[in-house]
């Protein structure tokens, strides 16, 4: 009985409460907030922001666009697609397809595929040329997965001073998955490669409107021969477990563990062996970095003409802190939990740091889940800020060749490699 | 009796709890105008069974290039290849840059543009998207 009237009393008493606290905060907001006495809490939309200085965003400052089997992206530029994936969605080892980022070359790009039609062409120098149906192409061979990171050569290019031209990708132009397919090299071995062959060249559905024999019109990338990753190429026809987006690639695409993105080519639709060095656009002219230690350089020295470069190749080890991102105050004594990936494209991560005083001591993160030696690899360390204050946090990753990351950033022209430690700045605000 | 006693300290307590709340800072109900935004939805009745499969078509985010001369020329000829994006995402460059960037797409990707036009180009670029001049 007691009991039942306290119940009623505290409804009667909440009640009240609750109509006083909305009289309180009517009170407090008569007139607009002070814009010097108010801080945000949330993120704010980021003002467009083109340079000439490095863009202090973690992704490209663009507006989110929705495209077909998307989620709202970061929009860079809609023909051709390409699409950048927000922060937040790399809190896991795998990023999900849907937030997947997106670059394609050409503008005319697939926006259907007829499997009835569809074939994976093995031509050129090769005894038995093949032209596979998607069922055969999965019936045929043995299915294998890897986890691999998909990095574009040009993610972060916003970061490099002096600014160079391209796509203004932030840290968002990566991704990792569990691709599913097929071992290149047994597909390679049904065709039967003929002696002095010498490359092996990957061409898929998108065309541009450039006239022939300019890179304006194909898109085509070649690996060689006797390179070993040939070896752990795939062809790809499921992204985590399901078909890959239309913007990924569908039906099947190329998989090159450990090598930027711009070899993974996309709707697959030509495997051609070749006997002479391929001096296509895309291979002679793009995607190559100065040959210099971390592919570093200067405009002058570009300029001079005295710098030699090579084709892009494989992805220097990467680190990121996701949460906190930045965006909330964090009372003093809270007990946060940093969380981040790592990854690299020679071989695994052995170890991940953390500075929560600008890089002056470093503290190992635990690492998580290990899905692979070209997978991301998420890490978490546990910290509590004891004191309230501005803390620029610093995160640092060493791969299984030993190589860390530097504290320089790099510059060649096309914008490509960049792999400076990564800050962010955690404002911890008084608890009481 | 005991009852009692202890709805009094309960009453009590919350007593204190509503004078801390009704002295409580906080901010509440700020709101403010935004854009719309979608979410495509998924119509399944509307994907057949056959062999194809259609994302459908891609959407177009035509940016605002700055007026002035040479915009129609960039309209006629640039966005023959690609959109006006490639122009507006780019950063701050200097007038030369800009000359480099349309010569580029002149020689290097095979773009047929006049050299009277590109001229034309090259001065809208280099007078609109310059660290000194361009607006946002």
């Amino acid at each position: 009985m007691g009991d039942f009237k306290l119940g009623l009393t505290r409804r009667r008493l909440l009640k009240t409460l609750g109509a006083a606290s909305a009289t309180m905060a009517a009170a407090q907001i008569l007139g607009e907030p002070n814009a010097a006495g108010q801080e945000p809490s949330t993120q704010q939309p980021a003002p467009e922001f083109t340079g000439p200085g490095a863009n202090p965003y973690w992704t490209s400052p663009g507006q989110f666009a929705t495209y077909p089997q998307k989620v709202p992206l970061i929009l860079l530029t809609d023909r051709p697609v390409q699409l950048e994936t927000p922060r937040q969605y790399f809190l896991s080892t795998f990023t999900p397809n849907h937030a997947f980022f997106v670059r394609w070359h050409l503008q005319t790009i697939p926006n259907a595929v007829d499997l009835k039609e569809w074939r994976l062409r093995v031509e050129g120098n090769v005894e038995r040329p093949l032209a596979l149906s998607f069922p055969e192409l999965v019936a045929r061979f043995k299915s294998v997965s890897v986890a691999a990171v998909n990095q574009c050569s040009g993610n972060s290019r916003s970061r490099l001073q002096p600014r160079v031209a391209g796509g203004q990708w932030g840290n968002g132009a990566m991704g990792n998955a569990q691709w599913t397919g097929v071992k290149l090299r047994e597909i390679l071995d049904a065709a039967g490669v003929k002696s002095g062959s010498v490359q092996v060249q990957f061409e898929g559905l998108d065309k541009g409107l450039g006239p022939k024999g300019f890179g304006s019109n194909r898109f085509m990338k070649s690996l060689d021969l006797t390179n070993p990753v040939l070896d752990e190429c795939l062809v790809a026809y499921a992204m985590n477990g399901e078909p890959l987006p239309m913007l990924n690639g569908f039906p099947a695409r190329l998989i090159v563990p450990g090598y930027f993105a711009t070899y993974w080519l996309k709707s697959l639709s030509s495997i051609r062996v070749l006997d002479a060095p391929d001096d296509n656009f895309w291979m002679k002219a793009a995607y190559r970095i100065p040959d210099t230690p971390r592919g570093t350089t200067t405009p002058e020295n570009m300029k001079s003409g005295k710098i030699a470069t090579v084709p892009i190749a494989r992805m220097p080890v990467r680190s990121f802190l996701i949460s906190p991102d930045g965006s909330t105050k964090i009372p003093a004594g809270f007990p946060l939990r940093l969380r981040g990936i790592a990854f690299s494209g020679y071989g695994g991560i052995k170890k991940v740091e953390v500075s929560i005083d600008n890089g002056a001591n470093w503290s190992e993160a635990h690492l998580q889940q290990d899905a692979g030696e070209y997978s991301f690899r998420t890490w978490s360390l546990d910290w509590t800020p004891k004191t309230a204050g501005r803390y620029q946090l610093a995160i640092r990753a060493t791969d299984a060749k030993g190589n860390i990351q530097p504290d320089e950033g790099v510059w060649n022209p096309g914008g490509y490699l960049w792999n400076k430690i990564e800050r962010q700045e955690i404002v911890v605000g008084d608890a009481s | 009796m005991r009852t009692r006693k202890w709805y009094l300290v309960a009453v009590t307590a919350l007593s204190i709890l509503a004078a801390r709340g009704l002295y409580a800072d906080f901010r509440a109900g700020y709101y403010t105008p935004a854009g719309p935004e979608t979410i495509h939805q998924t119509l399944p009745s509307a994907v057949s069974t056959d062999a194809t499969y259609d994302a459908g078509q891609y959407p177009i985010y035509y940016p605002e290039l700055a007026a002035g001369d040479g915009k129609d020329e960039v309209e006629n000829n640039c966005e023959l290849c690609h959109s006006p994006r490639y122009i507006t995402m780019q950063p701050v460059m200097a007038a030369q840059a800009w000359s480099d960037e349309v010569n580029k797409m002149r020689k290097t990707y095979g773009a047929s543009i006049p050299d009277d036009t590109a001229q034309k180009i090259i001065q809208y670029l280099g007078t609109h998207y310059t660290p000194e001049t361009r607006k946002r």
